[in-house]
């Protein structure tokens, strides 16, 4: 299905290219070779002395559907973006990477819509998410990519609707994408079924929402602004992200639970910065009393954030995460004798420091995770440096720590890493 | 003959001393909407080279849409991104205030992320080149003291004092205004000793759609020894931009009749 989508809007594309080929689109990207060192050595995982080595090459274009038609008479646009990268730290051959694959066009003055391989972003967090169910790769964060794979593309259909009263975000997935999280290759993790820290070793699989009618994701945001004040109401129904549930604990699976959500987020200045709060329930459709010992709570969640220009081109931003299983005690008292269990609530505390220097060619930035309830957290610092236009060049570390091997840092402890990438743009 | 020199001579003291009934104030007044304020809207392709002192070089290009909220004060612009390659297609959203710090929006295509921008430093670098945000987006004339300090036959010059000097890295700084239409043509910053450390001077100037406009403009730091020259082309006046474009829907999705490359 998914391929018969692309194939359709390749055929789309190839059909307008040649009666404009004179008005070949331009194509922008970069290479980058990028390596990460191991700082704690980690023999679980495939290598013990680093944890990325990989050159990539990132190729884009935008292109304008030209001539008279009915998508350039609607402002069409097509975007590519693909990366072909040769990871040899699984020592591949090489692969590539559809970053996006779209087109985006306005029906009426007030419709946009984008169909095809995108990413979608909403919500106020920073690296914090509560409303945006959209697909994340943790371990491209934990190594030290660039922030840019963080986000991982959806296949989607984005209808944006703009009616006076409030902007509307429609947003249909027909195909569930999961969060790319540890698995024991890359970075080594907790694993409940082993009841410890493991790398290769782990058996555990998640197991994916078939592609089926009844498996549609649905996101939808409406937003306006009161003056310089941003108001945003949320709804998800979908599935969690992360595999949090068990399905057959014999055959160490778990999956991806049903969830919906309802949301709402207030962003604006504040205090001579800027303010943002935004909060989530998360219903667990599958467990909805939380008395299923297999399938993860109900869950409320609370973001407050602030951010301030200090001036001197230093920037400092903090953030507060509060969540809470809702059915806790049901939760505990559905548990087997020796069930490995989770927390009912979860603190988290988060600053970021960004200083630019010698013309804002020089980006330091520091990022801290701190769990006091956890007691894990994680370090992310950087050096960024532009060397020219085309040359840039990032130095950083990541250090996720904990008491605990079984918290989100705590349980990364043997990944921490320094990094070194360098990029070359074109 | 005679008469009409008596004639001319009269009108250029006429001229003159009405041009001195000017006072500082609406002279300053002036020359702040000729700068920032002219037309209703407007459009420009800026390209900016930043040299540093070693003689490197580094490009910005971008397209800047404007809209007046209202003369004088409150106005919204829309920036885009060209060059470098690494921020090609980034957009960002000015909504500048009199009287309190603006809104300003940042959008990262490559992950469809809306950054709100906590931005009260105005005086801190536009886009890594020599040119200050207050340059761009202009520099509120309430916080300072104006006095007219000289005036010839060809220009004015103002004498601006920070009200409160602990917000600015200058003590004060001079403008030379054309007389003739008003136009800034230098602009000397003094630190706090009384050094000269930047300058800001417009190199050509055009008349647009009967605007006067300054098309090529540099900004110098003398303690570092760079700059960064500003070339404005495709400048067009009163085209019809609309509220929504400074929203977030054309933060995501560009208004692409007004970006042409």
């Amino acid at each position: 299905m998914r391929g018969i989508f692309f194939i359709g809007l390749g055929i789309l594309f190839l059909n307008i290219l040649p009666a404009q080929a004179a008005e070949l689109p331009e194509w922008h990207g970069f290479a980058e070779q990028a390596y990460g060192y191991r700082i704690s050595r980690d023999s679980l995982t495939k290598h013990r002395d680093y944890n990325m080595l990989e050159q990539r090459i990132q190729l884009k274009t935008r292109y304008a559907i030209p001539g008279e038609n009915f998508l350039s008479a609607r402002n069409g646009v097509i975007t590519y973006k693909g990366d072909f990268v040769l990871d040899e730290y699984f020592a591949t051959t090489g692969s590539f990477d559809l970053r996006e694959l779209n087109l985006a066009f306005s029906p009426q003055s007030f419709i946009d819509i984008k169909a095809g391989r995108q990413i979608l972003t909403w919500g106020t967090g920073d690296y914090v998410f509560i409303n945006d169910f959209f697909p994340k790769d943790y371990v491209s964060f934990y190594i030290g990519r660039d922030d840019e794979y963080l986000k991982k593309p959806s296949d989607a259909l984005r209808i944006s609707l703009y009616p006076k009263a409030a902007n509307i975000d429609f947003v249909l997935i027909p195909d569930f994408t999961p969060n790319t999280m540890p698995d024991g290759d890359r970075l080594s993790f907790f694993d409940s079924f082993q009841r410890g820290i493991v790398g290769r070793d782990s058996q555990r699989n998640a197991v994916k929402p078939a592609f089926k009618a009844e498996n549609m994701q649905y996101a939808l945001r409406i937003y306006r602004n009161f003056e310089s004040t941003e108001g945003a109401l949320y709804y998800y129904r979908g599935f969690d992200p992360s595999p949090r549930s068990y399905l057959d604990e014999a055959n160490f699976q778990l999956f991806y639970e049903r969830l919906d959500a309802y949301g709402a987020s207030l962003r604006g200045p504040f205090a001579s910065g800027i303010g943002n709060v935004e909060t989530g329930y998360y219903r667990s459709r599958q467990d909805a009393h939380g008395d299923n010992r297999l399938i993860e709570n109900s869950m409320f969640k609370l973001l407050v954030g602030y951010e301030k220009d200090m001036g001197n081109d230093l920037k400092i931003g903090a953030q507060y995460l509060y969540e809470q299983k809702l059915n806790y005690s049901a939760y505990r008292s559905a548990l087997l004798p020796g069930d490995f269990f989770w927390d009912e609530y979860r603190h988290l505390l988060t600053q970021r420091i960004t200083k630019l220097f010698k013309n804002q060619t020089v980006t330091l930035g520091l990022f801290n995770f701190w769990s006091p309830s956890d007691k894990d957290g994680y370090v992310r610092a950087s050096c960024a440096y532009d060397i020219s236009d085309q040359w840039k060049l990032v130095f950083g570390v990541n250090l996720p720590w904990g008491e605990d091997m079984t918290t989100d840092f705590g349980m990364m402890k043997k990944n921490k890493n320094a990094f070194v990438r360098a990029r070359y743009s074109f | 003959m005679r008469k009409t020199l008596v004639f001319l001579a009269a009108l250029f003291f006429v001229s003159n001393a009405w041009a001195q009934e000017l006072n500082v104030d609406e002279i300053v007044i002036k020359a702040n909407n000729r700068s920032y304020y002219q037309g209703k809207d407007g459009r420009a392709k800026v390209t900016m080279v930043v040299t540093d002192a070693q003689g490197r070089k580094r490009e910005r290009q971008l397209t800047i849409l404007k809209l007046n909220v209202q003369e004088g004060a409150d106005q919204k612009y829309f920036v885009y991104f060209h060059k470098p390659n690494d921020v090609k297609g980034m957009s960002y959203i000015v909504w500048k205030h009199a009287g309190k710090d603006d809104d300003r929006w940042l959008y990262l295509p490559a992950m469809d992320l809306v950054r709100r921008i906590a931005a009260s430093d105005k005086r801190s670098s536009f886009v890594g080149t020599t040119f200050l945000y207050e340059d761009i987006s202009g520099r509120s004339i309430d916080l300072d003291k104006h006095e007219l300090s000289a005036s010839d036959a060809a220009y004015y010059t103002i004498k601006n004092t920070p009200k409160d000097a602990a917000l600015v890295e200058f003590s004060y700084y001079t403008v030379k205004i054309d007389k003739n239409n008003f136009v800034p043509m230098k602009a000397e910053y003094f630190d706090k000793s009384g050094k000269l450390y930047r300058t800001i001077e417009a190199l050509e100037v055009k008349v647009i759609q009967n605007y006067p406009t300054v098309t090529r403009m540099k900004a110098a730091d003398l303690n570092a020894g760079s700059n960064t020259i500003a070339e404005f082309s495709d400048i067009s006046y009163d085209i019809g931009l609309t509220d929504n474009i400074f929203t977030e829907r054309f933060l995501r999705t560009p208004p692409q009749q007004w970006l042409k490359e």
